[in-house]
């Protein structure tokens, strides 16, 4: 068997915390949970993350580059704005389907418990990836004549605050169809809040 | 026979066809060849545009150009229903950078012009000092950069205020700017103490004078300018200002005036094309500039040489002298009056709200500046700007000439060019 | 008649469509005379000269300098004779074409003046398509509405001197336009830490998120060599309007262009996605120094 590396020992604690964060809650698991999961003992674990806290800012920047390389993959392609709108919102629903523990924690750790991240990981510092993605989005679409030039958060707000109300209606169970079912009507809907009046 | 004569070394270029008969002017015309449509080039653009556009109008009176379109944009706010109060502290310094570039102007023209004329029209061959005009002006440049960040082309007054939040020590440096001025003006211009000159109440005071300024007003009364050179002893003062008060005088009484009644009709050039119109008040011309300025604001020494020499090319010329010193003074106090603490600049809503007509007239240094703007939802429908040349210069036909052409009548051809420069010409604003 | 060690370069200044900004701003020069003592002034449009304007005209005299300021208008005469003919004249007898300032340079303001028609002399805006494309290796663009006076004093020192003025892809000596305006304002610290000016009339504040300042994305050396020797621009908070680019005058100048409040134009050779990043993380933090009065004084009663 393959010596298993530093960097993937700390991929598997990132993953393994995921997990446990956003079924249990943040405060509630401890580090020997975490520990125990990866199959590793309490004192190795603090070599690899100083603290509960610590390691509660590596997963969101886990996300925010994991979405921002995604949605980086899509600003990258030469396709109208509309099309990218679907792209971004298939993306999110996808992984909140495939790897709902990330859009869990984004919004039921990072989100709610803003006390843990307060030093060091406030403003941008730690969704700056994917903030900096989506303000390439919105002024690409803005240069192509596409989307209607308006104040950032008001657009930013309208696109991520629907989606993230989406995946919570999902995760509590509420929506009748399974996300996939939204995905045209969504993007529609967001491209006519957005577009070039 | 007409005979053409191209004017150069003015601000751009014009030429005069003079109509001479028994070897004096009969009539001429004048004609101001280069067109820039500046009117045009500002339409359907953003109002605040303007106040990087007009400076551009010309390279040497810019600032009231700016001026002229800040305070149309101010008035257009009001207008609209938006007036804009200004702080004293912002009135104050755009008075202050707008005297320090009438004073730049004086220089140039006292130095690079007219001196060198009259010592051509006296076959002096007294050694010609140009470059103090552009060392005294450099120095007032200064003294406006301390404020508007550079001159030529600053864009620093905008509609609310000024850009810049100046210190003491920007203070500190604009007064000793000033200063130098005053001791350069003493020691070169007058060779007297600029007090003692502004205390001046008749000519028989510049007896004692060895200066610059002897030099010219002795080699003027030399050639006679004195008796020479006579427009309509009418003046106009339009723009309202802490160093000129608006008013319109025939000969020494003076009128209120408003400047609804300034318009402007074609010129007669029959001999090329012209892009000046000429400029009038209800429907008469009048002289602008500083004599018209010192006539309104009883100037003492000026009114002693109007009463004796009235409004000849000699008393033209003295008045932009006196000018200076009247505004080298002015400029101290109103240094003097700024209190920092005041604000530079106060928000009014965004021009974008602004649907208005706005009117700005200045004291350029050759007399009123007149901008009208049309503003719809902040852009610019029209814009039509009035320049002093237009009142001075302009050219109309003999049975009602301009007052530069009045002035050069019954003169032989070199007298009238030299009176026509008194008027101090500025042809790329009339071509705007 | 000189003999040829004591013979100076000789200068004739010409004006195309002009505003006369150029040649005041270069009456601001300190130390005027030392730069003329050097140079033969064969014609200025207001400094002595020792021949007169219709001499010039006449297209019969030689010089070594040939300085044009304004744009080039195809179809302007200067009394009587058009201006392209004389411009051609001298283009071809001079050794050095200085196009000074904007308009001369790229066409400027007054290109707008007949907008299908004038030109700069060797560019049209950005294009090399100008009226001395012929003559290309002997033209220097000095672009700036107006010039600072010691950029053309430090091209005639150079020339003087028999040294090269060296010149980038738009002509323009690189001793002069490789930093930008933005390079030495006082400024930078807000720029740094994304500070905005919350208006105009401040001390405080950086004026390129709101008030369209374009010192980011314009290559001048305004804020090094300050002008009238005192300021500049935006010292003065007032936006850099980008006047030494060949898309001088934009539109809109005293507010920044942007999407969805991103800025559209970001600084000269930095990308946009680099440039969100850093300024999203330094706009996260809160530095009370910079946010607040960099001086209270006291209100005077």
């Amino acid at each position: 068997m393959a010596r298993i590396t530093k960097q993937e020992r700390r991929v598997s604690i990132i993953l393994a915390a995921l997990k446990l964060f956003s079924e249990k809650g943040f405060y509630i698991t401890t580090i020997p949970d975490i520990a125990k999961k990866v199959g590793m003992s309490v004192g190795n674990f603090y070599n690899y993350f100083t603290s509960k806290d610590a390691l509660a800012k590596e997963l969101i920047m886990y996300i925010s580059e994991y979405l921002g390389k995604s949605i980086r993959e899509i600003n990258d392609k030469d396709i109208p704005t509309e099309e990218k709108i679907y792209e971004i919102v298939s993306m999110y629903f996808n992984m909140a389907d495939e790897r709902p523990e990330m859009i869990e924690y984004f919004l039921r750790v990072y989100l709610s418990n803003r006390e843990v991240f307060e030093d060091g990981c406030e403003g941008m510092l730690c969704v700056s990836a994917f903030v900096t993605e989506m303000m390439m989005f919105f002024d690409n679409g803005v240069e192509r004549g596409e989307l209607h030039n308006q104040d950032f958060f008001s657009a930013f707000g309208l696109f991520m605050g629907y989606l993230g109300g989406m995946v919570f209606l999902f995760g509590e169970k509420i929506l009748p169809e399974p996300l996939e079912w939204y995905k045209e009507s969504i993007s529609q809907n967001i491209y006519n809040a957005l577009k070039t009046r | 026979m007409i005979t053409k004569q191209l004017i150069d070394q003015i601000e751009g270029e014009a030429s005069i066809f003079f109509d001479i008969k028994d070897n004096v002017v009969d009539f001429a015309t004048i004609a101001f060849p280069h067109f820039r449509g500046i009117e045009s080039i500002l339409k359907g653009k953003n109002a605040l545009d303007a106040l990087v556009i007009t400076p551009r109008v010309c390279g040497i009176c810019g600032h009231a150009h700016l001026m002229a379109t800040v305070r149309a944009i101010e008035d257009a706010y009001k207008n609209a229903g938006y007036p804009i109060e200004l702080s004293k502290k912002i009135t104050i310094i755009r008075e202050f950078t707008l005297v320090m570039e009438i004073i730049q102007n004086h220089f140039k023209w006292i130095y690079l012009t007219i001196i060198p004329e009259v010592a051509k029209l006296n076959n002096s061959t007294k050694v010609q000092t140009p470059l103090k005009g552009a060392y005294a002006a450099s120095i007032a440049s200064k003294a406006i950069a301390v404020f508007a960040g550079q001159w030529p082309h600053s864009s620093y007054m905008i509609p609310g205020g000024i850009t810049a939040d100046p210190t003491n020590i920007d203070l500190l440096k604009a007064e000793s700017y000033v200063d130098e001025l005053i001791s350069f003006f003493e020691k070169e211009s007058i060779g007297v103490s600029l007090d003692a000159f502004l205390s001046f109440e008749s000519c028989k005071d510049f007896n004692t004078l060895k200066s610059d300024f002897s030099y010219l007003e002795s080699s003027l009364m030399n050639i006679k300018m004195n008796e020479k050179g006579f427009a309509y002893d009418r003046f106009l003062v339009i723009g309202t200002h802490t160093f000129s008060k608006p008013s319109k005088l025939k000969q020494t009484r003076p009128f209120s005036i408003d400047a609804k009644y300034v318009t402007t009709v074609d010129t007669y050039s029959p001999d090329q094309a012209s892009y000046a119109k000429n400029a009038q008040y209800k429907n008469a011309f009048y002289e602008t500039g500083p004599l018209a300025r010192a006539m309104a604001g009883n100037l003492k020494i000026v009114k002693n040489m109007h009463r004796r020499f009235k409004d000849s090319a000699y008393t033209r010329v003295m008045a932009r002298v006196f000018e200076v010193a009247t505004l080298l003074e002015h400029a101290k106090e109103l240094l003097s009056g700024i209190d920092i603490s005041q604000k530079s600049f106060l928000k009014s809503v965004d021009i974008s709200k602004i649907t208005a007509r706005g009117v700005g007239v200045v004291e350029a240094p050759r007399g009123p500046l007149l901008h009208t703007v049309d503003i719809k939802d902040g852009l610019i429908q029209e814009y039509k700007i009035v320049t002093p040349t237009q009142f001075n210069i302009g050219s109309s036909t003999k049975t009602n000439p301009t007052p530069a052409q009045k002035a050069m009548m019954k003169t032989t051809q070199d007298e009238a060019v030299f009176i026509f420069r008194t008027f101090d010409v500025c042809s790329v604003c009339t071509t705007h | 008649m000189h003999s040829k060690q004591d013979k100076k370069p000789s200068i004739i200044w010409f004006q195309g469509l002009t505003c006369n900004g150029n040649t005041h701003s270069f009456l601001n020069l300190e130390n005027l005379k030392n730069l003329l003592d050097k140079f033969e002034i064969l014609s200025h449009p207001s400094l002595p000269s020792t021949q007169n304007f219709n001499t010039v005209l006449s297209c019969t005299l030689e010089c070594d300098i040939f300085i044009f300021e304004g744009a080039y208008d195809p179809l302007m005469k200067r009394n009587d004779t058009l201006v392209s003919k004389i411009v051609e004249y001298y283009a071809k007898s001079t050794k050095h074409i200085i196009a000074l300032g904007s308009c001369a340079s790229f066409g400027g303001l007054f290109k707008a003046s007949a907008p299908d028609r004038n030109s700069g002399l060797l560019f049209n805006e950005q294009e090399k398509s100008g009226p001395l494309l012929k003559y290309e290796s002997k033209v220097i663009n000095i672009s700036g509405c107006p010039i600072h006076p010691e950029w053309l004093a430090y091209t005639l020192h150079m020339i003087a001197k028999g040294r090269e003025v060296e010149i980038n892809k738009l002509h323009r000596p690189i001793e002069l336009y490789s930093t930008l305006a933005h390079h030495g304002c006082t400024r930078n610290e807000y720029f740094e830490w994304k500070v905005d000016a919350d208006d105009f009339g401040e001390k405080e504040g950086c004026l390129y998120y709101k008030q369209g300042c374009r010192a980011p994305m314009t290559h001048s050396s305004c804020n090094k060599i300050l002008w009238n020797e005192v300021s500049s621009k935006t010292r003065v908070g007032t936006p850099c309007f980008g006047c030494t680019e060949p898309d001088f005058p934009r539109q809109n100048l005293f507010a920044t262009k942007t999407n969805m409040s991103i800025p559209e134009d970001v600084p000269i050779g930095i990308a946009k996605r680099s440039y969100l990043t850093m300024a999203g993380i330094a706009k996260t933090f809160h530095i009370k120094r910079l946010e607040g009065k960099l001086i209270d004084y006291k209100t005077a009663d």
